[in-house]
This record gives structure tokens, sequence and C-alpha cells, in this order.
């Protein structure tokens, strides 16, 4: 009954036989699974098919039919469940036809994403898939009808576990590999955005599957897995990484370490914070709301110069100028062509930018595992990935380096939250309590030594250079915590954690590059996403605040930096170039010689010159990029906003990259409206503040310099910038 | 054989009458530097601006503001006042437009004698 064949009708009838040859529920107890007679032989049929039809030849169309013939929830399951139920492991026939379960389940189960080699076939089965897949999960994870799947493979994959690792076959090998595979799969799967989700979200939801590792021991073999790896285990390495991102990403961690009073404190003053901004839309809205009827028609004149007049009609515009000319702009249809950056298609399941909320019972499963994780599996894990990664282990993909500094962000927030609660409750209970004893931060040290500095620093370049933009961003999330985490480590009690941040401090700003690159990053902010944004205002706040304490603490700071001399040596060289004919020849050569004469020496760091250098129109522009978004941003994020203005405009006396009408018209309808930011905020106060002190140069500018009004239209070029500010040139002086 | 000349004379085939259409105008440079344009803006910035100072910064502000959006009004009906913003801003790099930045500036310089 098709109208359309989408799979070949001969390969779809040999498949469903197969699946049919199966088994079923048919025999004398009907909710006993009966296998059939040569079941064993059927699921290796299938496995040729989905091997020799589907990726020989490229196509989804196997694994189309045995979704639509249900084979993993009508058969797989039940299969590995009755296996696992009736002492299946001692009987060798059996255990051999789970593991063919487990194998059949695994790529069924790989995720099915939107990549840049897709065919038309896999046009045509993609949604189905992913739909289907969800239904694949909802079934593994189900407890109600008394399967437990993921403990079942994990018994499949038991003896093998068990065995040293010299003692393990490739097979063994192959079956772990399976295991851990086949979690990565179930934490992966998510309900394709953009497709309407059949059945109830719940069952499939990241909570659903936390508790589920929970109850069925997941968590428990990766922990084994992790604190073992080097030792037991090598290769899992990556996968394990893979288990983790999906698991974690976009959890907040700051909700992870709340208990239940103070999460449903936090979500009541979430509540009340939504309903004081609606009630302040409404409040907006009900100042200019017609105090008439729809049609009482009122219409007024704008009169403006050369006796002209501008007609607006409504009555709210009655009340106030301002209001008039707010609709004036309003009701005009043209809108300015943008040619933005095209989205790339991002694949779904590496979006760490997506928050997700968990329910209370999955937020302490999470928890607790992380907090295990953290004290036995993390550095063996970090450092082991670490060095697969370096030495470009063949099992490494480009998606798990991404992954991996994602990680390292996530759990160094994690370990910095988690000690700020211990120290909380501990003052509480001061009275009470033993004596506060401060732990080391030995237990993130995996990821706090040199290498994974030269690591990180290799990875950031690498992706800033080759504008893979969505590595980058995990790789400044990364950065920011590494310096929150070092910060935190100074302050600490101890002796050993003080002397340790002081060194890796001193390396981390020793290196002038590190400064120009992230500047650079932040100035090249072009229709990266909100992400990117973020991160990159975020990295250079905690950056620059950082540095300049830490050049206050240590005034002969000396850095490192590679100047060129370029100039010196192209006159140098210039007779013997004109010689040169081929263009490209003469290009490598350049660059090799800006390499050669790249030379580096050491220098006394200038905080104010650094400074300086960030007040630049480009990076002016990003912040206000940033800014734009203030009804979504948080008081961190805006604060944070704020204080770069506030350095740009009073500290560093650049007031006039700041004097431009578009920025000003942002900030005032950021005070003022429409649209304004809540003000009763505290952070309200301090836009307020930086707004009038700007306005009020602004109007000191004006009258001082009356060239300004026309430059207010524009970017400053780089040699007036000096002359609007200060009213004179620049002083040149020849340095040494 | 003897109707191919219709096609070669074109005499059977419907005439269209094509719409002139109007071009829509342009923000560019010459607008921008026209009468209309900045040289207007600097004439009005001296006899209609006036600010009330300290204590009255944001209705300054917002004078400013509603200043340069009805100036913009004039100069550009079409866009929206962020869009002409934006739009001016980014004529702001041609070479035609910096020169004449520059000498608005020097003039600046020479009337206040420095």
């Amino acid at each position: 009954g098709r109208d359309v064949q989408v799979v070949d009708p001969e390969v779809r009838a040999h498949v469903y036989s197969l699946v049919t040859a199966l088994g079923g529920f048919n025999g004398e107890d009907a909710s006993k699974y009966c296998l059939g007679d040569d079941a064993l032989a059927c699921l290796r049929d299938i496995k040729k098919w989905l091997r020799l039809y589907d990726d020989k030849t490229n196509r989804l169309d196997v694994a189309r039919c045995l979704g639509e013939s249900n084979l993993v929830n009508g058969d797989l399951l039940p299969i590995i469940a009755s296996w696992r139920e009736n002492n299946g492991h001692t009987k060798k026939h059996l255990t051999r036809i789970a593991l063919a379960c487990l194998e059949l389940l695994v790529p069924l189960t790989w995720p099915v994403e939107i990549h840049s080699q897709m065919t038309v076939n896999h046009h045509r089965h993609t949604p189905y898939l992913q739909q289907s897949q969800v239904n694949y999960k909802r079934g593994i994870l189900d407890k109600n009808s008394g399967l437990e799947t993921l403990r079942a493979v994990i018994q499949i994959g038991l003896p093998s576990l068990a065995l040293a690792r010299s003692d393990r076959t490739n097979r063994d090998e192959g079956i772990l590999k399976l295991m851990l595979y086949l979690f990565r799969n179930v934490a992966m799967i998510s309900p394709p955005r953009g497709l309407a989700a059949e059945g109830d979200e719940e069952e499939t939801s990241r909570s659903a599957t936390i508790n589920a590792f929970q109850d069925q021991d997941v968590f428990a073999l990766i922990l084994t897995i992790c604190s073992n790896m080097g030792d037991d285990f090598s290769f899992q390495d990556v996968i394990l990484i893979e288990i983790l991102f999906h698991l974690v990403k976009g959890v907040d961690v700051q909700k992870l370490f709340m208990n239940d009073a103070q999460r449903s404190v936090k979500r009541k003053d979430e509540l009340s914070d939504l309903l004081r901004k609606e009630t302040g839309v409404k409040r907006e809205y009900s100042k200019n709301a017609p105090t008439r009827h729809g049609r009482f028609g009122t219409m007024i004149w704008v009169k403006r110069d050369d006796a002209k007049v501008s007609t607006v009609s409504g009555q709210d515009v009655l009340k106030d100028g301002q209001v008039a000319l707010n609709k004036m702009d309003q009701t005009k249809k043209w809108n300015r062509p943008r040619h933005g950056r095209r989205q790339e298609v991002e694949a779904a399941s590496g979006d760490f930018n997506l928050t997700t909320n968990l329910t209370s019972t999955a937020t302490k499963t999470l928890r607790t595992f992380v907090e295990e994780f953290l004290d036995t599996g993390f550095n063996p894990l970090f450092i082991h990935v670490r060095q697969a990664i370096e030495r470009e282990a063949e099992r490494v993909l480009d998606i798990h380096t991404l992954q991996f500094l994602y990680l390292i962000s996530w759990f160094l927030q994690v370990e910095r939250v988690r000690r700020s609660t211990r120290r909380k409750e501990h003052e509480k209970n001061k009275g009470t309590s033993r004596e506060f004893e401060p732990d080391s931060f030995s237990i993130v040290a995996g990821v706090l030594n040199q290498e994974t500095f030269v690591f990180l620093d290799r990875a950031m370049q690498y992706s800033f250079d080759n504008k893979e933009w969505q590595d980058l961003n995990a790789n400044m999330r990364c950065f920011t915590q590494v310096l929150l985490t070092v910060q935190e480590m100074a302050a600490s009690p101890l002796e050993e954690d003080q002397e340790i941040a002081e060194n890796i401090q001193n390396r981390i700003f020793y290196e002038e590059i590190t400064h120009d690159r992230i500047l650079s990053m932040v100035r090249g902010y072009n229709e990266q996403g909100f992400g990117y944004l973020d991160s990159c205002t975020e990295l250079l706040h905690v950056f620059v605040r950082m540095l300049e304490n830490y050049s206050k603490e240590n005034v002969d700071m000396q850095v490192r930096s590679k100047r060129r001399a370029r100039r010196a040596a192209k006159t140098k060289e210039s007779p013997k170039n004109k010689d040169i004919q081929n263009d490209e020849e003469m290009a490598s050569e350049d660059e090799d010689r800006v390499d050669a004469i790249r030379v580096s020496r050491e220098r006394t760091f200038d905080f104010k010159r650094f400074a300086a250098r960030f007040c630049n129109q480009k990076s002016v522009d990003t912040f206000v990029k940033f800014t734009t978004y203030y009804r979504e941003l948080d008081d961190e994020q805006l604060k944070r906003a704020h204080r770069f203005f506030y350095r740009v405009a009073f500290k560093q006396e650049m007031s006039i990259l700041l004097m431009r009408i578009d920025i000003l018209n942002l900030f005032y309808r950021m005070i003022k409206g429409p649209g304004a930011l809540d003000n009763s905020k505290p952070i309200y106060r301090d836009w307020e503040e930086l707004v009038k002190q700007l306005t009020r140069r602004v109007v000191k500018k004006l009258d001082q310099r009356s060239g300004i009004i026309t430059e207010m239209l524009f970017s400053k070029i780089s040699s007036t910038v000096y002359f609007l500010e200060y009213g004179h040139e620049k002083q040149t002086l020849s340095f040494g | 054989a003897t109707d191919s000349a219709t096609p070669v004379l074109g005499l059977d085939a419907d005439l269209k009458a094509k719409k002139q259409r109007v071009p829509t105008a342009k923000l560019d440079e010459s607008r921008l530097l026209s009468q209309n344009g900045i040289p207007k803006l600097r004439k009005n910035a001296k006899t209609k601006l006036k600010f009330k100072g300290k204590g009255h910064e944001f209705s300054d502000l917002s004078r400013l503001l509603n200043f340069y959006q009805l100036w913009l009004d004039d100069l550009y009906p079409r866009a929206k006042f962020a869009d002409g913003l934006a739009m001016i801003e980014k004529l702001g790099h041609t070479k035609r437009v910096q020169i004449m930045r520059k000498e608005w500036i020097d003039e600046d310089k020479i009337t206040r004698g420095d």
C-alpha cells in the first residue's frame, strides 16, 4: 500500500523475512520470547545485510527496513533480557546470540547526523531513522517492562573486562568497544530538533539517561575503567570522553551543587524574576497602550524644519514626543539587506551551548557520580586522552579535541563550585563540625601541568587559524576556567598550592603571544554566533583582570615577545629580491625570512600599554554586539560588558571610541526603553551611571570640537582618534 | 515556409510594454555628501543643537539622538534609524568619505586656531 517505494521491495522482503525468522512472542507462553531455530544465523545475516548493502553502497535502506520492522524493541531487547534472566551466560550458544544482538544494536543506534557527504538516500531516511532511534532509546531505557538492557550489556562485556590487559584478545577488546559504544549511543541520541516528538519526551530525556545509568551500574563501570586508565585500559579512553561529554554537555554546574531547598529557592527566584520581567513588559505596554478604542483615530503632525511635517497616527503619540519619533521609525517597512555568514549546519549533538535542565533526582545522581569521578578517574583519564590526541593516535577523531576541552572546562568549574559550597557549608556549622581542612588541588592537577598548557596553546592557535569556531569556543571556555582555577589556587591556604599557582601564572603571562592571541580572538568576531561572543568576552574579562592584578604584584614582570625585524631585513635584501621573477617562490621565501628574523627577547611588561591595545574600534564593536543581547544577558554578563566599557571610556580615556550614534542609541534604549533593563536590579544602576558619565563627555566634546558631530556617525580612523580625544596631535617619541 | 517570416519580423509576437521602474534611491557616498547630507548636519548642529548640561544627561542624550534621527529621515526616508546608521558607518570606510572626514576635522582645527 505505499505510493512511493523508498526502498527496493526485494531488499525489504529479504530483511523482513529474516526478522520474522528470528523468533517471536507466539509460543505457548505469549509473554515469553521464543527464539527461532536458526536465530544466530538470522542475526548474522542481518548484520551482513547492514554491512554489505548499507555500508558498501552507502545507503541507509536496510537500517530503515529494520526500523520499520521494529527489530530492536520487538526482538533484540527481549532476547537480551531473557538471556540475562535465564542465566544465559552459562550457556555458550545463548551468549553468542546475546553478543550478536549487541553487535546489531550498536550500528542501529549509531547516530545519524547531517553531514557534508549525504546522498539522496541519506536525506530520505535520516529523519525517519532519527525518529526511530529515539524509540530505540526509549526501549533501552525502559524499566517498566522489567528489561534491564544496560545491565545485561555490561554482563556481556564482563568476562572480557575481567581479563588482564595482556590476556585480552582482539575479540575481547572488540566486545568492550561494543559495550562502551552502546552507552555512548544511548547518551548521545536525543530527539531531533525540528521534528515533532512522538510519545513522552520525558522517557528519553537526559535525566532518564542519567537515572538509568545509575540504576543499572553503568556509572560504576565507567568509574572503574576511568580510574584504571593506563593500567588495565587504554584504547577506551576516547569513547569514555564521548560518553562523559554527552552526559554533561549543557548542564549548569551551579545548579548541580544546590540542594533541593536552594534549588527551589533559585527556581522561585527565577520565576519571580520572570514574572517581574513580564510585569515590566506589561507596564510598559500599558503606559503606551491606547486609552480609548482602536478606531478612535488620532493623528498628529510632527513639525520639522523647513515647514515640513510628518504625520503619525495613534493616541499614544500625543503624550510624548519620544513616542512619536519611535513610531515614525517603527512604521518603516524597509529593512537593510543583511549579508551575514550562513549558519553552518551544526551537528546538534556537538552543541554544548544549549542548556539542559535535570530533574532533582538526576541532579543528585549526576552530582554524586561527578564527584566520585573527580576523586578517582579524572587525572588518569584526562592525562591519557591528552597524550593520545598529541600522539595523533588512530582512534582519535577531530571531534574529540573539542569534547576534551569542553570537559576540562566543565570539570574545573565543578571543582571550583564544589570547593565553594564546601566552604560555605563549613562556615554555616562552624561550631559543630571539626576543623576545616583545605584540600589541595591535586585532584585536577592532570590538566594544570605544562604539557596541557602547551596543548591548549597549540589547539587555540590551530582552531583560530583554521576558523573552527566551535572548537575555538570550547578552547576559550577551557582557558577561562584554567585561569579561574589558578586564581583560586593562588588564594589557597596551602603553601604548596600557592607556589604552583604562582608558577603557572608566571608561565601563562610570560608569553606575549598569548596576550596577542586573546586580543585577536576578541577582535576577530564576525558573526560566529552568540556562543563565541560569550566565550571570547568572558575570556578577555577574566584574563585582563588577572593580568592586571598579577602585574601589580609583580612590578618587574617580564614577558617574552617575538618581534619582527622585518623592515631592516627587507632593505638589506631588496637588491637580491629584484632578480626573483617567480612570485610564488618569493612569497614562500618571504615567509621563511619572516620566520627566520622573528627574534624573541624579553622586555618589561607594561599593563597600561596592553590595556591600551584592546581599546580599539574592533573590540569595542565586539562588546557592542554582545551588549545588543542585553535583554537575554544575566547579571554576570552585563557586568562584564559594563566593566569593559568603563575601562575603555574612563580608565583608558578613550571615550571617543564609544561616541558613535549607534552605540549611544543602544545605551539609551538600555536605560530608557523601549525594552529597557529591569531598573530594580543593581546592575541597572551601574549602567545608568556609565551612560550618564558618557553623555556628559559627549556634550562636553560637542562643545569643544564641533567637528565631532560628523565623526559620531563613523568608526574613527586611528590617525584621528588621538586628536579627537585630547585635542592635540600625539607626540611621537622614539623609543630606543 | 509561409509563416516563416513572422518570427523574423516579430509582427505577431505580443508586444510587452516594459514598465520603466524608477531606480530606487540608494544611500551612497554622493547622497551622504550632498547638500542634504552631512553639510546640513554640520550647519544645523551649530544652530539647533542645544544641551542643558549637568543633571539632564538623559534628556540631552535623547535630544541628540532625535536630532540625528530626523536628519537621517530627511536624507533617506526609507531606512529605519538603526539601519541607516549602519549603512552610513559602512560608507565611512570609503576613500572619498574618509578624505572628507579628515577635511572636516582639519577645518575644526583651524577655526579653533590650533
